[in-house]
């Protein structure tokens, strides 16, 4: 009886420590998918900071040139008659003592 | 003897099979161990280089010339590609251009090479195919001006510089690339591990130029107008502040095999007679002449070694003043000649002609200036006309700005301020002097000469009715090739001192083989130079130092009566024999009109007797001081943020971002003006 107790409790003890097996290694490979895959969603994320940082110097580099006297020099001649002001049409306000 | 049992045959199969894998494994482990460690971590690790984003390059006001930004290079290696169908759609949705791929097929190419560069996230999608290899590449944002390019220079396809200020300062721009290690996944993709690690790049410095971009956008407009209503083959302005020596602006305008080269420091030109006031110059410095010591002119007209020299302003005599005033060639070379060749030689040396100025270019042209013991017998008149000896116009510039400075000859700088990536400056120009050309009262009188070549004389085109403009026209025939001087190819040059009296400027406004009636440099470039003027006067930001300006207007109300006063007295004190060839008044329909737009202007405009009393309490503002310390506005809002910025002389854009901060960073060194980017949070 005894040892038939005996053989029940070794069988149990290889179950659980089987079982704990299973289940570190379950643990293990998750936290690995886990890691894996936030890896991946950091890397999707750099890629996307990238392309916006891209986007924005070649917006900026666009805004420049779009608000450059080459570009709007002639439209607003042509357009709204604007013109370079003669030196006599630019007042210097001194400034004042004091 | 008691065989065995078939059961304890199969347990002694197993306990064998058992003790060989422990065997193995103990093996593996223990006395391989290392080496299939190594093994594993080459398969799972793989170390990548990091490029270090390159230095920006800003312009005096802190305003971006040039910026990286990442971007992807894609190519496919055909024999890794499983399905080349499937590889293709892929490339097709991700809208990288699969022609490429297709052409490479037909060829039966291993290795393609797509032609352009993506967005990275465009082209994440594909990144897992087989076959499919991205490389990340930093691409340069420049400005679209062309004139910034030229000065700039730029980058090939593998990132290496190849011309311009890339070139020259590329070890302080390119930065220290670093290395990261990273896991591979099943698929080969690169994963961040904890086992990796990370040496960060070191980004290159940013570099800020004297150039204003709003004086180079100016020029670059101006020149390009002139250039196509004069049907020019090109031209070049250059300005410089002749205190400094800062180069403010340089603008190219060319067709052709010279449309993207810096052209003001690559391409000698025959300046003509821009170079009198330095003939002048030197007879004043060794007491040679006086202004008012009058020569035989020959009514414009001298038979010397051979061959004629005319003037356009026909004279029987005139003073050494005159001379440079109406631009006689006769003149100068009867003054010229109380110089040895010597002399005559020093002089255009001691000038820098001949020679590069060292500016952080490459290809910089020395220009020509052949020793006397090299002179034709004509040569030593021919110099002295400006013919015979090539300047780069930033030659021409700098050695003008000695005239503007008080005699002192000025390095001309490019480079203001080099700034490491944690914003500390590593270097600061400081205003170098070369070498004193000519005494501060030779410049002087030089100076006034040149206010009576714009008042009076040959380049009154260029002036304006509230300023004082010195300056002196040029006009050089130019060579042909194969065929020397040819009939009606000029070039039309003009260099100004802005203000007259006290310059903050020198421009050099030059123009090639322009075509049509008009060709003199006093009645094309002059005129440019006087928009480029106004527009610089019209301008925020024109690096022109305001308060200074104030104090060298001319008294407008009064300047009608003074100057007829002044006219009147001239003509009294001509000599009779003067016999000014009238200058042509009629418009030219392919002249330069610096007027163009503004025939309907209202006439009362013209008088602008304003007197403004500004109330007492104004505060002055701080005068222009060196760089400042960007101010840490952590913790406040962003009300109180801008203002602190504002107070500290910055310029501040407001930009939202997850994270709160400054750049250039809190304690970063910068000047005032300088743009300061503020990002606060989404409030």
């Amino acid at each position: 009886m005894a040892k038939s107790g005996l053989g029940m409790r070794g069988r149990s003890l290889v179950g659980i420590l089987l079982g704990a097996f299973v289940l570190i290694a379950l643990a293990i490979v998750w936290r690995r998918t886990i890691g894996i895959s936030q890896s991946e969603h950091l890397a999707s994320l750099d890629a996307r900071r990238i392309t916006l940082g891209s986007e924005r110097a070649r917006l900026e580099a666009e805004i420049r040139d779009a608000s450059s006297r080459q570009n709007l020099g002639s439209t607003v001649e042509r357009r709204l008659g604007m013109h370079v002001p003669t030196d006599k049409q630019v007042i210097i306000l001194p400034r004042a003592r004091q | 003897m008691k065989r065995p049992s078939r059961t304890a045959i199969v347990h002694a199969f197993f306990v064998l099979f058992a003790i060989t894998l422990v065997a193995r494994a103990a093996k593996v482990q223990v006395a391989e161990g290392k080496q299939w460690t190594a093994r594993a971590k080459r398969q799972h690790f793989f170390a990548s280089a990091m490029s270090a984003p390159r230095g920006e390059i800003l312009d005096a006001s802190g305003n971006t010339l040039v910026e990286s930004r990442e971007m992807t290079r894609v190519a496919v290696a055909l024999p890794e590609v499983r399905d080349t169908a499937f590889v293709l759609k892929a490339l097709h949705r991700a809208r990288v251009d699969a022609d490429a791929v297709h052409a490479a097929i037909a060829r039966r190419r291993r290795w393609i090479d797509l032609p352009g560069l993506y967005n990275t996230a465009d082209v994440a999608s594909i990144s897992k195919l087989n076959g499919i290899h991205l490389t990340p590449v930093l691409q340069r944002v420049y400005a679209n001006s062309s004139g910034i390019q030229r000065i700039i220079g730029g980058l090939d396809g593998q990132g290496n510089p190849i011309g311009g200020l890339e070139l020259s300062l590329d070890t302080l721009l390119r930065g220290d690339s670093g290395r990261v290690r990273l896991a591979r996944d099943k698929d080969g993709r690169a994963l961040d591990s904890p086992d990796g690690w990370t040496d960060q790049p070191k980004p290159g410095s940013t570099v800020v130029l004297t150039i204003n971009n709003t004086l180079q956008d100016i020029c670059e407009r101006e020149l390009a107008i002139a250039v196509d209503s004069l049907h020019a083959d090109g031209g070049d302005i250059v300005v410089m502040n002749p205190h400094t020596g800062e180069i403010l602006a340089m603008a190219s305008n060319r067709t052709g095999r010279t449309a993207f080269a810096n052209t003001a420091v690559t391409e000698p030109f025959e300046p003509g007679s821009t170079l009198k006031p330095f003939v002048a110059a030197s007879l004043l410095e060794k007491g040679k002449a006086r202004p008012t010591d009058v020569v035989n002119t020959h009514n414009g007209q001298l038979e010397l070694d051979g061959r004629v020299i005319n003037d356009m302003h026909k004279a029987s005599s005139l003073s050494l003043a005159d001379v440079i005033r109406y631009s006689s060639n006769v003149g100068i070379v009867e003054f010229g000649q109380r110089l040895t060749p010597r002399q005559k030689y020093e002089t255009f040396r001691d000038l820098g002609f001949g020679m590069p100025l060292g500016v952080p270019l490459p290809a910089e042209a020395s220009g020509t200036l052949r020793e006397p013991r090299q002179w034709s017998k004509q040569s030593s008149a021919s110099i002295l006309m400006g013919y015979e000896i090539a300047v780069t116009p930033l030659q021409l510039v700098t050695a003008y700005a000695a005239i503007a400075n008080g005699g002192e000859l000025m390095e001309p700088h490019l480079v203001k301020e080099v700034r490491s990536v944690d914003g500390k400056t590593v270097y600061s120009y400081e205003p170098r002097v070369i070498r004193r050309v000519m005494s501060f009262e030779t410049s002087r009188t030089v100076q006034r000469m040149l206010l009576a070549v714009v008042q009076e004389g040959t380049a009154t085109k260029a002036d304006l009715a509230t300023f004082e403009v010195a300056g002196k026209s040029g006009t050089a025939r130019r060579t042909s090739r194969n065929a020397g001087y040819t009939t009606g190819n000029y070039t039309a040059s003009f260099v100004g001192l802005f203000p007259g009296n006290d310059p903050q400027y020198v421009v050099l406004v030059k123009l090639d083989s322009p075509k049509g009636g008009h060709y003199a440099g006093g009645d094309i470039a002059a005129p440019v130079t006087q928009i480029v003027l106004r527009a610089a006067l019209s301008a925020r930001d024109a690096a022109l130092n305001r308060e200074d300006l104030a104090a060298s207007e001319k008294e407008v109300a009064q300047d009608k009566a003074v100057r007829d006063a002044t006219a009147s007295s001239n003509r009294s004190q001509q000599p009779p024999s003067i016999a000014v060839a009238a200058r042509s008044e009629k418009p030219n329909p392919q002249s330069y009109d610096p007027n163009r737009n503004i025939a309907k202007r209202d006439p009362q405009e013209t008088v602008a007797p304003y007197v403004v009393d500004l109330p007492a309490t104004i505060k002055a503002a701080p005068p222009p001081t060196a760089s400042r310390i960007v101010p840490d506005v952590r913790g406040m809002s962003t009300r109180e943020a801008v203002r602190a910025l504002h107070n500290a002389g910055f310029r501040v854009r407001l930009v939202t971002a997850s994270a709160t901060g400054t750049s250039p960073a809190a304690g970063s060194i910068a000047p005032p003006g300088t743009i300061v980017q503020l990002t606060r949070p989404l409030e």
